[in-house]
C-alpha cells in the first residue's frame, strides 16, 4: 500500500476514535450538544463535561498512543528487534518508579509536575542500560531477558515505594503506575505531557534516516553516513522523553508499541523509518478505541485501559515469540 | 580515489591490534588484502573506512579523511562488511537503493540518475532479476550479492569489501571479481580482503598481505606470493602453476613448521 | 470506617498468619467469664479504639491500635495520647493477657478467630456502620465494660443532639454528595450517607443507585451539580493522587454553583457520637442554601 494512503487511512481511523471517545461517557447527550459544547457552547454543566473531562482524556489518548507507538517502532528498528517494544524492555515500568519516587517522597510537594521529571528521570536510565546491554550483546533474546528483568525489578520498587508511604491510599496507587488509565486526566495533564511529546516526537523522527540504514546493521550505516552517536542520542531522547511524559500522566500502558508496529508493517514498504509515522497514528487509534471500549464494557467498575492493551498485547507477544523462533532468529 | 595512509593504528581495549601500517592505493586499481585468520584485515578496512578510530593519517585525494564529516565521507568511501545483515524483509531494490542515501535528501522520490545508478549495480552484481523479491527470502549468495550492489550504488571513488566472495558459488566469485575489475576500469578504486589466493593472484593488480597487524609483504602478486610467504605468513605449502593469465595456488599441507608447532 | 483499612490489615493479617502455626502449642488461657468487670481491656480497631477510650474507666484500657492516634482517622486522637498502642498483633496480645479485647467484625478478621481459639474475650463490633447504630453500640461497649451508667448518658446525649438537628430542618432538601478520594462516592447505606439525611441532605449518590462505597463517574457529578460536595481532606502529609481528584479542573469549574466543604477530621470514619460534629458541619453547609429559624432552648 502507498505510504501516503496509509497514513491518510490512519489519519481518519483517528480522527473517527476521537470523536468517538468524546461522544462516550456516562453522562448521556446527543452527539450535536456534544460537539456544540466543545465548539461553541451551551448547558454549562455539558460545556464542562466536554471540555473539562472528555477532551483531556481524548486528546491523552491520542498523544500518549501516538507517543508509544512511535517509540515501538523507533525502538524495533533501532535494535533490529521485532519484539522491542518500551513496555516489555522495561521503560515504562522504570518511568512508573521515577514518577513514584519523585511523588509519594514528597520531595516536590504534592505538585503533579513532579511526575514527568522523575518519569523522564526513570525512562532515561532504562533505555540507556538496554542500549548498554543491547551494544554488548546482539542477540534479540538477551535483550528481551534484560528487559523482563528490569521491569520485575522497576514494578517490585515501586510497590515497595508506595507502601512505604505514609498515605493509606498509596497503596492502592500501585495498579495505576503499572496498569495505566485515563480515567479523570485533566487539561493539566494534557499541557505537561505535550511539549515533552512534541520533543520527544521530533527526536524520534530526526532519527527516521538512520533507521533505513542500520537495516544493514551499524557497520553498513555508519559508512552511509549515518553519525551512530547523535542517532542514539536521538532514540534514547526521543524514547525517554515519549514514554516519560505517557508515564508521568497515565502509568506504564504496555503492548501499545509492540502491537502497532506489527500491524502497520505490513502495509508500509517496511523500512524502519517510514514505519514511523503510520506506528504513531496507529498507536493513537489503538489507545484511544481501547479507551473507549474500557468505558463501555464495564462503567460502573471501569477497567485501566493498561489492563486492556495487557489483555490484548500479552498473546499477541507470545504469538509472535512463537512466529519468530519457528524463523529463527 | 588515490588513497594514502601513513602510520594507521588502532588500539582496541588496550590491545595493539593493528599497525602501524603505511600504504598507497592507486585510482584505477583492485588490491588485494590478504592474510590469515586475525592478521588485522577487517581492522585496517574499517580504519580507512573511518568506522574505527585508529592513530595516523587517511588522505583521499588529498583530504582528511578522518575529520571528514560522515556523510561527506560515504560519498568517497563505501564499505561493504563481512557481516551480511538485513534485519528487516525489505525489497531488493529498496536494500540497493540505501547506497544511494549519501546523495539523497531523505523522503524524497529517488531520481531517475538514482534508479539508473542502482539497476547498473545490480546488473553488475547479477541480481537485477530479483529486484523485487524481498532479500530476506534469498538465499545466502544472493543475499551477499544483494549487499554488494549495495555498495557499488553508493558509486565513490573508493570501494572497500570485506570477503565480498566468501560463501559464494565459483561463477559468483569470478563474476563479483569481474565487477570489481570493470569498476576500476571506471577509475574507481577497490580494496578487497580475500581468502581465495588464487582469486587474489588473478583479479588484483596488487596484493597487500597483513600478519599479525602488520604489512608482510606488498607488490603484483606473482612477486609476492611465493612459497616463503605462505609458509612464513598462512603456515601452508602449496601448489603454485603459470599460466597466460597468472598464478594458480593451490594449498596442499601445513608447513613443516606450523606442523610442528600444532604438535 | 473508608477505605483505607484493607491495606493496612493486610500487613497485620502476615503476622497473624504466621502466628497461627504457634497456636496449636501454646497452654490453654482460662477466659475471664463474660458477666465479672474486665480489668484489663485493649482494643484493636480505631472504631472501638474510640468508644473504649470515651467510656472506660481510669486504668482499665491497657491499649488501643495505633490509628487510634491518625488525626486523619481518629476523631479523639488527641485523647490516645495517654494510651499504650499496639499494632494488632496477635502475639502483642498474648504478651499482654487482656481480659476482654475489642475489635472490629471486617479488619482484623484472623486475629480475632486466633485469638478466640487461644482462650481470649474478644467482642467485635460490626464494620457496617449507620446512625442507627450509633446509640447500642455505644450501650454494647458500656455493658462489656462495666460501665452502663456512663454509656447511657452518652448515648442519650447523642440521641438527643441528633433529635435537635433533625427538628431544626425546614424547606426543600438540598442535594449533596460525599466525594472521598479516587472519586469514590458514599451510597446508599454508608454512614455518611445516613449523616446526609439526618442533616436534611439529599444524597444524589443514593438517588442514582450507587450503594456502599462506589466508584462516581466524575461526569455525573458535573452533570447532576450537587449543591453541597463534601470532599474529603488529605488523609497524610504526604502525596497520593487519591487525593488529586478534588483539585480537578471540572470540579473547579463549577465555580460558586456547588458548596464544598470538609467534615471535621476523623468524625465521619466510624460510628461513634462524634458523628455528631459531622452532621452538625452538614447542617451548616445546609443553612448557607436553605437558611431555617432557629429554635428555641440551648441548642446541642
Amino acid at each position: 500500500m502507498n505510504t501516503l494512503r496509509l497514513n491518510a487511512g490512519l489519519s481518519a481511523a483517528v480522527i473517527v476514535l476521537l470523536a468517538l471517545s468524546l461522544l462516550v461517557g456516562p453522562a448521556r447527550f446527543g452527539p450535536l450538544d456534544s460537539l456544540r459544547a466543545l465548539i461553541a457552547g451551551g448547558d454549562e454543566a455539558t460545556i464542562i463535561i466536554m471540555r473539562e473531562i472528555r477532551l483531556p482524556r481524548a486528546l491523552l489518548g491520542v498523544l500518549i498512543g501516538f507517543s508509544l507507538g512511535a517509540s515501538g517502532a523507533v525502538l524495533q528498528g533501532f535494535l533490529r528487534n521485532p519484539l522491542a517494544e518500551p513496555g516489555i524492555i522495561g521503560v515504562s515500568a522504570t518511568a512508573s518508579l521515577g514518577a513514584v519516587i519523585v511523588f509519594y517522597s514528597g520531595m516536590a510537594g504534592a505538585s503533579i509536575l513532579a511526575l514527568p521529571a522523575g518519569a523522564l528521570a526513570g525512562a532515561l536510565v532504562a533505555v540507556l542500560i538496554l542500549m548498554a546491554i543491547a551494544a554488548r550483546h546482539g542477540s534479540t533474546l538477551t535483550l528481551i531477558l534484560s528487559g523482563v528483568a528490569l521491569s520485575s525489578l522497576a514494578g517490585a520498587l515501586t510497590s515497595l515505594a508506595l507502601n512505604l508511604s505514609p498515605n493509606p491510599f498509596a497503596s492502592y496507587e500501585i495498579i495505576f503506575w503499572l496498569l495505566g488509565s485515563l480515567k479523570d486526566r485533566s487539561m493539566v495533564h494534557v499541557w505537561i505531557a505535550l511539549p515533552l511529546m512534541l520533543a520527544g516526537w521530533a527526536m524520534l523522527f530526526a532519527s527516521a534516516r538512520a533507521l533505513d540504514a542500520l537495516t544493514l546493521g551499524e557497520e553498513s550505516a555508519s559508512s552511509l553516513g549515518i553519525g551512530m552517536g547523535r542517532t542514539r542520542l536521538m532514540v534514547v531522547g526521543g524514547v525517554a522523553l515519549c514514554v516519560g511524559a505517557a508515564t508521568a500522566v497515565a502509568g506504564a500502558i504496555g503492548f501499545v508499541g509492540l502491537v502497532v508496529p506489527h500491524l502497520v508493517r505490513p502495509l508500509t514498504d517496511r523500512m524502519p523509518g517510514s514505519l514511523i509515522l503510520p506506528a504513531g497514528l496507529g498507536g493513537a487509534a489503538l489507545l484511544l478505541a481501547a479507551d473507549v471500549a474500557c468505558r463501555v464494557a464495564i462503567p460502573a467498575r471501569e477497567l485501566n485501559v493498561g489492563v486492556l492493551t495487557a489483555l490484548i498485547g500479552a498473546p499477541f507477544f507470545l504469538w509472535l515469540v512463537a512466529r519468530a523462533r519457528r524463523e529463527a532468529f | 580515489m588515490r588513497l594514502d595512509a601513513h602510520d594507521v593504528a588502532v588500539t582496541l581495549a588496550g590491545r595493539k591490534v593493528l599497525g602501524p601500517v603505511t600504504l598507497s592505493l592507486a585510482p584505477g586499481e583492485v588490491v588485494g588484502l590478504l592474510g590469515p585468520n586475525g592478521a588485522g584485515k577487517s581492522t585496517l578496512m574499517r580504519a580507512l573506512a573511518g568506522l574505527v578510530g585508529c592513530t595516523g593519517a587517511i588522505r583521499g585525494d588529498g583530504a582528511d579523511l578522518v575529520a571528514m564529516a560522515e556523510r561527506e565521507r560515504a560519498r568517497r568511501v563505501a564499505y561493504l562488511p563481512q557481516a551480511r545483515i538485513i534485519g528487516w524483509p525489505l525489497v531488493v531494490r529498496d536494500i540497493v537503493l540505501l547506497g544511494r542515501m549519501p546523495w539523497r535528501p531523505y523522503g524524497t522520490r529517488p531520481s531517475d540518475a538514482d534508479v539508473a545508478i542502482c539497476d547498473e549495480a545490480m546488473r553488475l552484481m547479477d541480481v537485477a532479476h530479483l529486484a523485487g523479491r524481498p532479500a530476506t527470502e534469498l538465499s545466502g549468495g544472493e543475499q551477499a550479492r544483494v549487499l554488494a550492489a549495495r555498495a557499488v550504488a553508493q558509486d565513490t571513488p573508493l570501494l572497500i569489501a570485506d570477503e565480498p566472495a566468501a560463501g559464494l558459488d565459483p561463477a559468483h566469485q569470478i563474476a563479483m571479481m569481474a565487477a570489481f575489475r570493470i569498476l576500476a576500469g571506471r577509475r574507481r578504486t577497490v580494496l578487497v580482503s580475500l581468502h581465495d589466493l588464487t582469486l587474489a593472484a588473478r583479479w588484483c593488480d596488487r596484493v597487500i598481505v597483513l600478519d599479525r597487524g602488520q604489512i608482510a609483504a606488498e607488490g603484483a602478486p606473482g612477486g609476492v606470493l611465493g612459497a616463503a610467504l605462505l609458509r612464513d605468513v598462512y603456515g601452508i605449502t602449496a601448489h603454485v602453476a603459470h599460466d597466460d593469465q597468472g598464478l594458480i595456488l593451490a594449498p596442499l599441507a601445513l608447513s613443516a613448521a606450523a606442523a610442528g608447532g600444532a604438535e | 470506617m473508608r477505605a483505607t483499612r484493607p491495606a493496612r490489615n493486610r500487613r497485620r493479617n502476615l503476622a497473624v498468619a504466621v502466628l497461627a502455626g504457634a497456636a496449636a502449642v501454646v497452654p490453654g488461657l482460662s477466659p475471664a467469664a463474660a458477666n465479672e468487670v474486665p480489668e484489663r481491656v485493649m482494643s484493636l480497631n480505631v472504631c472501638t479504639d474510640q468508644l473504649a477510650m470515651l467510656l472506660a474507666a481510669p486504668g482499665q484500657l491497657i491499649s488501643v491500635s495505633e490509628l487510634a492516634a491518625d488525626p486523619g482517622l481518629s476523631f479523639h486522637h488527641a485523647r490516645a495520647a495517654g494510651f499504650a498502642k499496639n499494632r494488632g498483633l496477635a502475639e502483642e496480645v498474648f504478651l499482654e493477657r487482656p481480659d476482654l479485647i475489642v475489635t472490629g467484625t471486617y479488619s482484623l478478621h484472623n486475629t480475632t478467630t486466633l485469638l478466640t481459639r487461644l482462650g481470649f474475650r474478644v467482642e467485635a463490633f460490626d464494620y457496617g456502620q449507620t446512625l442507627g447504630t450509633v446509640a447500642p453500640e455505644i450501650r454494647r461497649m458500656g455493658r462489656l465494660l462495666g460501665r452502663s451508667a456512663a454509656a447511657e448518658s452518652l448515648a442519650t446525649e447523642f440521641e438527643s443532639s441528633l433529635a435537635m438537628v433533625e427538628r431544626s430542618l425546614c424547606g426543600a432538601a438540598p442535594t449533596a454528595i460525599a466525594y472521598d478520594q479516587n472519586g469514590i462516592a458514599m451510597g446508599s447505606g454508608t454512614l455518611v450517607d445516613s449523616a446526609m439525611q439526618a442533616a436534611g441532605l439529599r444524597n444524589i449518590a443514593a438517588e442514582l443507585g450507587f450503594a456502599g462505597m462506589a466508584p462516581f463517574p466524575l461526569e455525573l457529578l458535573v452533570q447532576h451539580r450537587p449543591q453541597i460536595i463534601v470532599l474529603s481532606e488529605p488523609l497524610a502529609d504526604t502525596p497520593s493522587l487519591a487525593d488529586q481528584i478534588a483539585g480537578h479542573p471540572a470540579i473547579r469549574a463549577l465555580g460558586q454553583s456547588s458548596t464544598r466543604i470538609t467534615l471535621p477530621r476523623g468524625s465521619a470514619s466510624c460510628g461513634g457520637p462524634f458523628i455528631i460534629e459531622a452532621i452538625k458541619a452538614l447542617r451548616a453547609a445546609r443553612e448557607t442554601l436553605v437558611p431555617c429559624p432557629p429554635l428555641p432552648g440551648p441548642s446541642g
